[in-house]
């Protein structure tokens, strides 16, 4: 779902920005800071899973497939605050190294997938008391919020930036259009998600509760 | 210093396409951009619209449709916006390359050492899941139905997420080992 380069207005990508570099800075001061020396070297490997959650393929109704976001399963391991440094470590080498995604989508990216993603999964597991269900709406919700913010951000982008004539300057459709194009397929992932992050629980073999 | 500097200009060239809105200034500076890759132009223009293309038009023919009664402003739209994701995307393409990350974030000593630890593994899962994806292809004599896809992709995620536990603690010993945390100190 996430946004590619050309399509966010600077009054939206600036800001998101001052916002994401604040809590990437506060990440990065606190990992510095942690006294676990496997601090580092986890987080680089939880990059490495969230962006190979993320190629994971699951198939949909009519024959298409599609990729699961895996924010819950990263919630339910490594916690909301791991979810949003390791997810925007991903967009980042996405867009800076394999050509994948933007420089200016990558802030909004990473605040509505990574941050409020992680934490709307987190808050299923520590809210719903049984573990099963806990697990799938994690999966779900990691997969829906994030999708309903990228959808109201593109479809803010007409009212936003426009034109002397009135004509849009950067993506062109409204919520109207957004909204349901977005979120409606991404419910149908988020089972899928949800259904992997439970069946992927139990191929692990936990038994403590995330 | 050198990749620093050319980080920075490809940051300060992205915001600058995404701060002009004359199709014509645009289409000026992604001819630019593919005309200075000299021999390599062809072989950007092809990458760039392999890249881009699909996706820049889909959202343009939904827009020419919407408004299709005004040809003007069906055109306008769908060529400012192609123009500067293709102008954005052949950018990438034709610095980013150059530009060696890891010397370029030195200002930051642990995004430094993150990033390529983190590089490393992304690459080696991507290789990984490629060998899954085809194993699953070549032992499945019919097309893999959704149940089979959904179990595999459960299995190849736990397996991700067990190799992470494993690595993460490897990486931690063998940089223990080389004094890595002691220099930190």
């Amino acid at each position: 779902m996430h946004i590619p380069d050309g399509f966010i207005a600077p009054q939206v990508y600036a800001p998101a920005y001052g916002i994401a570099g604040v809590l990437w800075a506060a990440g990065l001061r606190r990992l510095r800071r942690t006294l676990e020396p496997a601090a580092v070297p986890r987080l680089a490997v939880a990059t490495a899973v969230a962006y190979a959650l993320m190629l994971v393929t699951i198939p949909l109704p009519g024959g298409t497939t599609a990729h699961i976001t895996g924010v819950g399963m990263m919630a339910a391991l490594f916690g909301a605050w791991q979810t949003f440094l390791s997810l925007s470590l991903v967009f980042l080498i996405q867009a800076l190294m394999l050509g994948d995604g933007g420089v200016t989508a990558l802030p909004v990216n990473a605040l509505a997938v990574g941050l409020c993603g992680g934490l709307a999964a987190r808050g299923a597991l520590l809210l719903i008391p049984w573990r099963t269900a806990a697990l799938f709406t994690a999966g779900w919700i990691g997969t829906v919020v994030p999708a309903v913010l990228v959808a109201l951000v593109l479809g803010w982008q007409p009212r936003l930036a426009v034109a002397a004539d009135g004509q849009p300057l950067f993506f062109p459709f409204g919520w109207s259009v957004t909204l349901p194009a977005i979120v409606l397929p991404h419910m149908l992932v988020g089972v899928a998600d949800g259904l992997v992050t439970v069946m992927a629980w139990r191929a692990l073999g936990r038994r403590s509760g995330p | 210093m050198k990749d620093r500097a050319l980080l920075l200009t490809y940051l300060a060239a992205v915001v600058a396409a995404s701060v002009v809105h004359d199709p014509l200034w645009l289409g000026l500076a992604l001819v630019t951009v593919l005309a200075s890759s000299g021999r390599g132009a062809w072989a950007l223009t092809r990458r760039v619209l392999l890249a881009a293309l699909p996706f820049a038009v889909a959202v343009a023919l939904g827009w020419m449709l919407a408004e299709g009664a005004d040809w003007r402003a069906a055109l306008t739209t769908p060529l400012r916006l192609g123009l500067r994701v293709l102008l954005m995307t052949a950018l990438a393409f034709r610095v980013l390359p150059l530009v060696s990350l890891p010397r370029a974030l030195s200002f930051s000593p642990t995004l430094r050492f993150v990033l390529v630890l983190a590089t490393s593994q992304v690459l080696a899962f991507r290789r990984l899941f490629t060998d899954f994806r085809l194993a699953l292809t070549a032992r499945s004599p019919r097309r893999v139905g959704p149940r089979v896809a959904l179990r595999h992709g459960a299995a190849t995620a736990a397996w991700f997420l067990r190799r992470a536990e494993h690595d993460a603690t490897t990486m931690t010993e063998a940089l223990d080992a080389r004094g890595f945390f002691l220099d930190r100190d």
